[in-house]
This record gives structure tokens, C-alpha cells and sequence, in this order.
């Protein structure tokens, strides 16, 4: 058996976990740049407002309604995701993080009887010890706990646990689950499912195999195997390596200055080194891009990217800095009114497996150790208090964040403030 | 906490008669947090809870995952308004209880909304703000 432990409209309840006020209010949270509504509590879904969408179209709907509106602080969703995550670990010897705000508990080891209990027991620890309110889906796959979960939110509520326990509870489940919502099912095959008369998960099943095999490949073999209760799909535990890292954001208004480009195309540089120095890997090569806005279909529109090959591997910010810049100098043209520029540090290797080229007489134990001494003070005395002059200290292109909450958890200046 | 380790150059002279026995510095917030994943550091700014030993701008150490008990300090949400009191509770009711003569206990009664965040577990003051407690 698995379990599917999700956290509902996480990003809201992380908010409402300080802000007791937002109990019973409409709360939405903003996408990067506060494009558009990526979390939402009930009250807000009752309201109407759809997922993405634009929070400047509704604007005088979201005052009229009264309704909550943050920026997102991923630093808090972080922070709270993780204890999320290590109190799960206790309830199960084996556990996959799905995303920020979902993981799977393998429970085939644990002699428990009854799962729903144990379900409630995950529901009740999590929202007393943490604040957040969980949804439980329990069965046989994987797919089946992410359908239980989605059954447990739909029908179950408030307990929102659901254990897929028996013939007849699973029936329950699959005949009122239709088949665009089956967990990695896809646009194309939820549309062929359904046009060819199968509508529901219950449907789906019942569907010759033949007909599955030829019309879905292996991909709709494997769901009707995890349909079935059979377990098919892996269990990952560990990390995927990367295979590239991009750090890229829309600026928070147009910018035509060169200059200030810059600025950000080597904050998004050193941006990327530090993750590649977290993950002990280098790149070998490191693409530029710059792009107008795409949607402003009255301004003239360019879009370029370019990629420069370092003479060897490297996750030093000075060398992956003076990449992207170099980049920049060949792709960049005067004259437009540019929204967005990203880096991708692309072609990895392990830090260990780095080899020096022949004719490079830098001393390179000597630039780790610089990189390694900066990252130990960044880490604790803020991020990015020391940082290369070409980062500038302004960042005039930052994301508009007008709505943000603190960071109650991470940052000392930040903590909650109780008047009592 | 981070540890962190040097590259010692073994002395010369005679070795640490210490050596075997170094240990680990104490770290204080491993020493006060039993349970890190449930505790939450906040900030007082008001002067209701000066009798026990509660200035403002002391930092509460709150374990979301202890149950409260009759006596325990407690981050409460009192109608949707953070404060920290005593709690005061018998079979039948409870009671949000100042630490200072100037403010009223509050008895929470059935149509009040009243929740414990979670248990204040440790005080820490600085000693100047601790001097307005005595007065």
C-alpha cells in the first residue's frame, strides 16, 4: 500500500499559519513577478478565481471581495515544505517528495491494519505540529493513493482521508475519477479515452487490452496495470541529477539599457554557479538568452540565445559571470524594450572529474577555496552579502513583490511579532 | 549547526594531553529545541506578561507540538489576534491570564474563538530589558 500525503492550497495555508486573521478569508498567492494566482484557499476557488489567472485583470474584483493577496515567499514554503517533509519521514521507512507540497509514503513495511486511522493520524500531527491541514490517499499504487487523495479531497471532506481499501471502496473511487484526472495520463490520451466512450477511471479499466496496447503504448499499459493495483511505476528516492540549471525571470518592468541587462544576466550567472556548487557538479558550457515581450504584439520583437563554451568545466561565479556577459556583448541589439533574460549552465560533470586544459595556469585549488569561503559567509551572514561587483546592488530589474509576507522561519529580523 | 574543520598542524613540541578527550561544543539550540521541526521562534512587543519574566522584544521559543496544560505560557490566537498568556483551565473552562496587574484575565467562554498556536518553551531576554521587570 501507498500513501499520497498532499498539502492543501499550500502556499495560502503557509501564509494563514502566521496571519491567523486569513482564517475564513479568500486568500490567493501570486506567481513570480505577480503575474497571476498560483495558489488559492477555498474561500477564493468559491469566488470564482481561476488557477493562473492574471491578478491585474482583477484587481478591482479582488478589493470588492475583500480578498487576501501575497507575493510568493517561496523562502517560507520552503522552509515549511521541509518540516512537512521530515515529520512524513517518521510516520514511514520509505518516502518520495513529489513537489513542495506532495509525497508518496511507501507503507508495504509497516504492520499497520487499519490505514485510515494511521491517515488521520498524519492529518491531525501535521496540522497541530506544523499548521497546515494534508490530504491522505491511500491504495494499492501510486496512482491509485494520488486518486484516493483527489477522492479524499472531493468527497471526504473534512476528514480528507481516503483509504482505497476494498473491491468495493476502489469501484467507488475509480467510477467517480474521470480519466483526465488519472495521474500522468496526458492531454492526448485523456481526450482518445474519452471520445472513444471510456469517460471514467472505472471505464478505463474496463477497455480491451489489445485496444490499450495499440491506441495508448506502453504508457496506458503501465496506468492499467497501476489501475489494476499492480504496482508499475518506480519508486524514486533519490534526487535525479540534473542535466542542466537555469535560472531565468521576466524583469519586473521593460528594460532597453544594456547595462542594466547586465546586471541581472550576472545575478542569474551566479545564481546558477551556486546551485552547481551545491550540487558538486561543473558545466562546460553556458547559454545566454534575451527576449521582448512576446504578448506586446505592437512592439517590435526580438528573441536571441547563444551558447559559450568555457575552456574548462567550471561552478566559479567569476567564470560563469564573465560566460554569460561575453554572451550577452554577442546576442544583444539596441532598440528594444527587452522583458525577460535567463542563463542555463548546460553540459555537467562531477566537481571531481574536472580536468585543466593544457595551457590554463590558473590556480584552481586556490579559486575553489575563495568560492567555498564566500558561500560559508553568504550562508551565514545572509544570502549574497558578498557577491561580484558586475551583480550591482540596486537590481532595478527585480521581481515586483509588493505583497510579501515575511520570512517568519529563516530570518531573525523577520520573526513573528506577537503584541500581547 | 555547522561544523567546521581545520587542517590542525600537529605541535612540535609535546601533544595535547587533551587531544583524546575533545568533544563537541555545546550548541544551544540543540540543547533548548527537542523538537525543531514543531518550534517556532516570535517576538514579544507588549508588557502583559512583565511578572513572568516576559519584557518586550524577548524571543519565545514555542513548540507547536506540546499540549498545553493548566499553568503552561501559551501563544493563543484570541479571535484571529496573536497573544501570549498564561493558561489557566479546569475540567469545564479556561482562561487567558495577564502576568501584569494592568490587564484583565480573559475567560473564553463559548462564543469566543479561541486556539493555542502552541507552548512557549524558553525565554530568552536580554538582561537590560529583564531590569523592567523588576520595577
Amino acid at each position: 500500500m501507498y500513501a499520497l500525503v498532499d498539502c492543501n492550497n499550500f502556499y495560502c495555508s503557509c501564509e494563514r499559519v502566521f496571519n491567523p486573521k486569513l482564517e475564513g478569508r479568500p486568500v490567493i498567492v501570486l506567481s513570480n513577478n505577480d503575474g497571476c494566482a498560483i495558489s488559492r484557499s477555498d474561500e477564493a476557488r468559491a469566488l470564482g478565481i481561476g488557477m493562473a489567472a492574471p491578478a491585474f485583470i482583477m484587481s478591482e474584483f479582488l478589493d470588492q471581495h475583500q480578498v487576501a493577496v501575497f507575493s510568493s515567499n517561496y523562502t517560507l514554503y520552503g522552509d515549511m515544505s521541509q518540516r512537512i517533509m521530515d515529520s512524513l519521514a517518521l510516520f514511514a521507512p520509505k518516502i518520495e517528495i513529489y513537489s513542495i507540497d506532495e509525497a508518496f509514503l511507501d507503507l508495504s513495511e509497516l504492520r499497520k491494519t487499519d490505514l485510515r486511522q494511521f491517515g488521520f493520524n498524519i492529518r491531525r500531527t501535521i496540522r497541530k505540529n506544523i499548521g497546515i491541514p494534508v490530504s491522505v490517499g491511500i491504495g494499492a499504487t501510486k496512482t491509485l493513493a494520488k486518486m484516493a487523495n483527489r477522492h479524499a479531497k472531493k468527497h471526504y471532506r473534512p476528514a480528507s482521508v481516503f483509504w482505497a481499501a476494498d473491491p468495493a471502496l476502489v469501484r467507488e473511487m475509480l467510477s467517480s475519477t474521470p480519466v483526465e484526472e488519472i495521474w500522468g495520463i496526458g492531454h492526448q490520451y485523456a481526450l482518445l479515452l474519452s471520445r472513444s466512450g471510456f469517460k471514467t477511471a472505472a471505464e478505463f479499466l474496463k477497455a480491451p487490452e489489445e485496444w490499450i496496447r495499440k491506441n495508448l503504448s506502453v504508457v496506458g499499459h503501465r496506468l492499467l496495470f497501476e489501475l489494476r493495483g499492480i504496482p508499475s511505476i518506480a519508486w524514486e528516492t533519490e534526487k535525479p541529477v540534473r542535466q542542466n540549471i537555469c535560472t531565468s525571470r521576466s524583469f519586473g518592468q521593460r528594460i532597453a539599457d544594456k547595462t542594466r541587462i547586465a546586471e541581472a544576466m550576472a545575478n542569474y550567472a551566479a545564481s546558477c554557479a551556486g546551485k552547481l556548487r551545491s550540487d558538486k557538479t561543473c558545466c562546460r558550457s553556458v547559454q545566454v538568452f534575451i527576449q521582448t515581450n512576446p504578448h506586446k504584439t505592437d512592439e517590435a520583437q526580438y528573441l536571441r540565445s547563444v551558447d559559450i563554451d568555457l575552456d574548462r568545466a567550471s561552478n566559479h561565479s567569476g567564470e560563469i559571470i564573465k560566460a554569460a556577459l561575453r554572451g550577452l556583448d554577442l546576442i544583444f541589439k539596441p532598440g528594444f524594450l527587452y522583458m525577460k533574460c535567463g542563463v542555463t549552465a548546460m553540459d555537467l560533470v562531477p566537481e571531481s572529474s574536472v580536468q585543466g586544459s593544457f595551457f590554463d595556469g590558473a590556480d584552481h585549488k586556490k579559486s575553489r577555496h575563495i568560492m567555498r569561503t564566500i558561500d560559508q559567509i553568504n550562508q551565514s551572514a545572509g544570502k549574497e552579502v558578498l557577491r561580484a561587483a558586475a551583480q550591482g546592488f540596486e537590481r532595478p530589474y527585480r521581481l515586483k513583490t509588493d505583497y510579501l509576507s515575511f520570512r517568519y522561519t529563516t530570518r531573525m529580523s523577520e520573526i513573528l511579532r506577537i503584541k500581547n | 549547526m555547522e561544523l567546521l574543520y581545520y587542517e590542525t598542524a600537529v605541535p612540535a613540541g609535546f601533544p595535547s594531553p587533551a587531544l583524546d578527550y575533545m568533544e563537541e561544543r555545546i550548541d544551544l539550540s540543540r540543547e533548548l529545541i527537542s523538537h525543531p521541526l514543531s518550534t517556532f521562534i516570535v517576538e514579544c512587543t507588549g508588557d502583559s506578561m512583565m511578572g513572568a519574566f516576559i519584557p518586550p522584544r524577548a524571543r519565545l521559543l514555542v513548540d507547536r507540538s506540546l499540549t498545553p496544560v493548566n499553568g503552561s505560557i501559551v501563544v493563543a490566537v484570541l479571535n484571529g489576534e496573536f497573544t501570549v498568556k498564561f493558561l489557566r483551565k479546569n475540567e469545564h473552562r479556561c482562561w487567558l491570564v495577564p502576568a501584569n496587574s494592568k490587564y484583565q484575565e480573559v475567560k473564553i467562554s463559548e462564543d469566543m474563538d479561541m486556539q493555542v498556536w502552541g507552548v512557549v518553551t524558553y525565554i530568552i531576554t536580554d538582561t537590560q530589558d529583564l531590569r523592567n521587570c523588576m520595577r
